[in-house]
């Protein structure tokens, strides 16, 4: 039992100054250049890391109880897990990006209000707009409305740009996570 | 041009055995006025706006109704030559050498095919191409007229629209030579160089359109300015395609929106499984060493500092066998003294993070702070010394390099 409440201060203890730092560190992106995607890479990577780390103080204590008690992990909490670092790694890639692009905004509202990401592709949904694009590219394109957030309600221009940043901005999250996943030591998994 | 147009009357008078021996001569003179004609139709192109409308018509007519009496060699001979004359007249640079490329390409091929019988042959062919050109002109003098009567109506509604029915007119005219030239090798050059120079000069983008479609061109004037947006728009939409195809792998070597548009929406759904299998790797991460986080943040942030990875990869090997040495003795330490023990490590931080540092120093004093959090079993004294020293190194070190300091740190810890 002491383990478990020293864990937890000093997990406290380090999101506190997590935050210090990051708040710190949010104030200075003017002086990088934020348009590279190295500095993407760092903001997205500093946003995740302490999304990450949070999400793993919160979920701690009952996983530490259960892996100590039975050192067995359900599959339900692993699942719960993933799903919020998933929302994270969207959110911070989004909040990495900022306001400027109009798939970031739309995926942030739909992480903030709990819309389900991605999702929406298996839902049949006629959309009346047709994008000037000839025949069979019509339902391709409503394909890549979906897939892209906050794509239905651009138009077939802006779709293609949204969706080449979209492309560059997830090539450095699946990056960034890449690396993440390779650093951690062996013993780390289970 | 002017050296030409005598040349050509001469050639007219000569019998068939001179010709035969000029052949070569013809071809030689041909190439290098082809070229010298390329030249010059891109240099003349552009100020060859100023030509009469009518004139041009009539002269067309003119030539059409020579090659429908079937005159003789002479007269045909004189049909190129009162075209040409026609676009000499008219100023037209590029129709006068495309009418004098033609001319001056038909007796070698005419020869070549039967030495003997020239003028006969030469009726037939020219009979064939005078056909071909009855048709072409038949067409093109529809256009003529039309755009004549378009342009009438332009000029009396004012001066800014002369430019695009001068464009406009421009294009039948040479699409009848360059049609009259189906035999001539260089018909292709002198299409892509009136394609070229057409599009060089127009500022007004849509000629082509109401080329194609010249039905519609009446009432294309209102559509205009949404024919130019349209115009812009696709530009626009295949700049875009471009860069996806650049930026999605494998993408270079389909051609067509609709492959492409397949490969975009696999790549972007493949990267989105990729995101997800690696929130499930990450979540399946056993969350009690979750300190080392700090570790990999560090690894990030200087991975993603340019220039720093000689002394990423040293302190990335020093740092993780430390930290894991700490790692069965965090887990023994009790509340009271590890409280203390971080207290003025999270001061320190704080106090250094609200200096207006540059980007390695954060990295630096986030570095300090994973030592001094994984090091909490130590003394207070010693973690209040640490930082001592660490400001110490960083006022005396930072200021100079900050990478340095960064190796000092890490020795220092070395030595603890």
């Amino acid at each position: 039992m002491p383990n478990i409440r020293t864990i937890k201060t000093t997990q406290k203890a380090k999101t506190t100054t997590f935050s210090s730092y990051s708040s710190s560190f949010s104030m200075q992106p003017m002086h990088l250049s934020a348009e590279t995607p190295t500095s993407l890479k760092t903001m997205f990577a500093l946003r995740f890391l302490r999304a990450y780390s949070k999400i793993n103080r919160y979920k701690s204590p009952s996983r530490l109880s259960s892996s100590s008690s039975s050192s067995s992990s359900s599959s339900s909490i692993v699942i719960r897990r993933c799903k919020r670092i998933k929302l994270a790694a969207y959110a911070s890639m989004a909040r990495a990006v900022g306001p400027k692009r109009a798939w970031s905004r739309a995926l942030l509202h739909k992480v903030l209000h709990r819309t389900r990401l991605h999702r929406s592709v298996t839902r049949p949904k006629v959309s009346g707009a047709g994008s000037g694009v000839a025949g069979g590219a019509i339902n391709r394109t409503d394909k890549l409305r979906r897939l892209v957030p906050g794509g239905k309600r651009m138009d077939f221009c802006n779709l293609l740009g949204e969706t080449a940043n979209y492309i560059q901005c997830l090539t450095a999250q699946v990056h960034v996570m890449q690396g993440i996943a390779d650093s951690l030591p062996p013993q780390a998994w289970f | 041009m002017s050296r030409a147009l005598p040349e050509m009357l001469q050639c007219a008078d000569l019998t068939v055995l001179e010709r035969k021996g000029e052949r070569m001569k013809w071809q030689q003179q041909q190439q290098q006025y082809q070229q010298s004609y390329l030249q010059e139709s891109q240099m003349s192109f552009i100020p060859s706006f100023q030509t009469e409308m009518l004139e041009l018509s009539m002269m067309q007519e003119m030539s059409k109704n020579g090659a429908e009496n079937g005159w003789p060699d002479l007269g045909k001979y004189q049909i190129n030559d009162t075209e040409s004359a026609a676009y000499l007249t008219a100023g037209f640079g590029a129709g006068e050498d495309y009418g004098i490329s033609r001319t001056a390409s038909c007796p070698p091929v005419v020869g070549e095919e039967k030495g003997g019988d020239f003028p006969v042959l030469e009726k037939m062919v020219v009979k064939e191409s005078s056909k071909k050109r009855r048709a072409d002109k038949a067409a093109t003098c529809l256009k003529a007229n039309d755009v004549v009567e378009g342009t009438r109506d332009k000029r009396l509604k004012g001066d800014t629209n002369e430019e695009e029915s001068k464009a406009a007119e421009q294009n039948p005219t040479t699409t009848t030579t360059t049609n009259n030239n189906n035999n001539n090798s260089s018909s292709i050059n002198n299409r892509e160089t009136s394609a070229d120079s057409s599009k060089e000069n127009s500022k007004v983008s849509d000629v082509q359109k109401p080329d194609y479609i010249h039905v519609r061109a009446r009432r294309g004037q209102a559509t205009d300015s949404h024919s130019l947006a349209e115009r812009v728009r696709r530009e626009k939409i295949s700049e875009r395609m471009k860069f996806l195809q650049d930026l999605v792998p494998g993408c270079n070597k389909i051609t067509g929106k609709a492959g492409m548009l397949d490969e975009i929406i696999n790549y972007v759904q493949s990267l989105q499984r990729q995101v997800e299998f690696l929130s499930m790797k990450l979540a399946a991460v056993n969350p009690r060493i979750d300190f080392n986080i700090d570790n990999f943040f560090l690894k990030e942030m200087l991975s993603g500092c340019n220039g720093s990875y000689s002394t990423l990869g040293v302190s990335q090997e020093l740092t993780n066998p430390v930290l894991l040495q700490f790692n069965p003795m965090h887990q023994g330490v009790t509340c009271s003294g590890m409280d203390m023990a971080i207290n003025p490590s999270d001061i320190t931080l704080r106090r250094t993070t609200s200096a207006p540092l540059s980007l390695p120093d954060t990295f630096v004093d986030s570095y300090f702070h994973a030592n001094g959090s994984s090091s909490n079993n130590w003394d207070i004294d010693l973690s209040t010394l640490y930082s001592g020293d660490f400001q110490q190194g960083r006022q005396s070190v930072f200021p100079s390099q900050s990478l340095t300091g960064n190796l000092e740190v890490n020795n220092l810890k070395m030595e603890m």
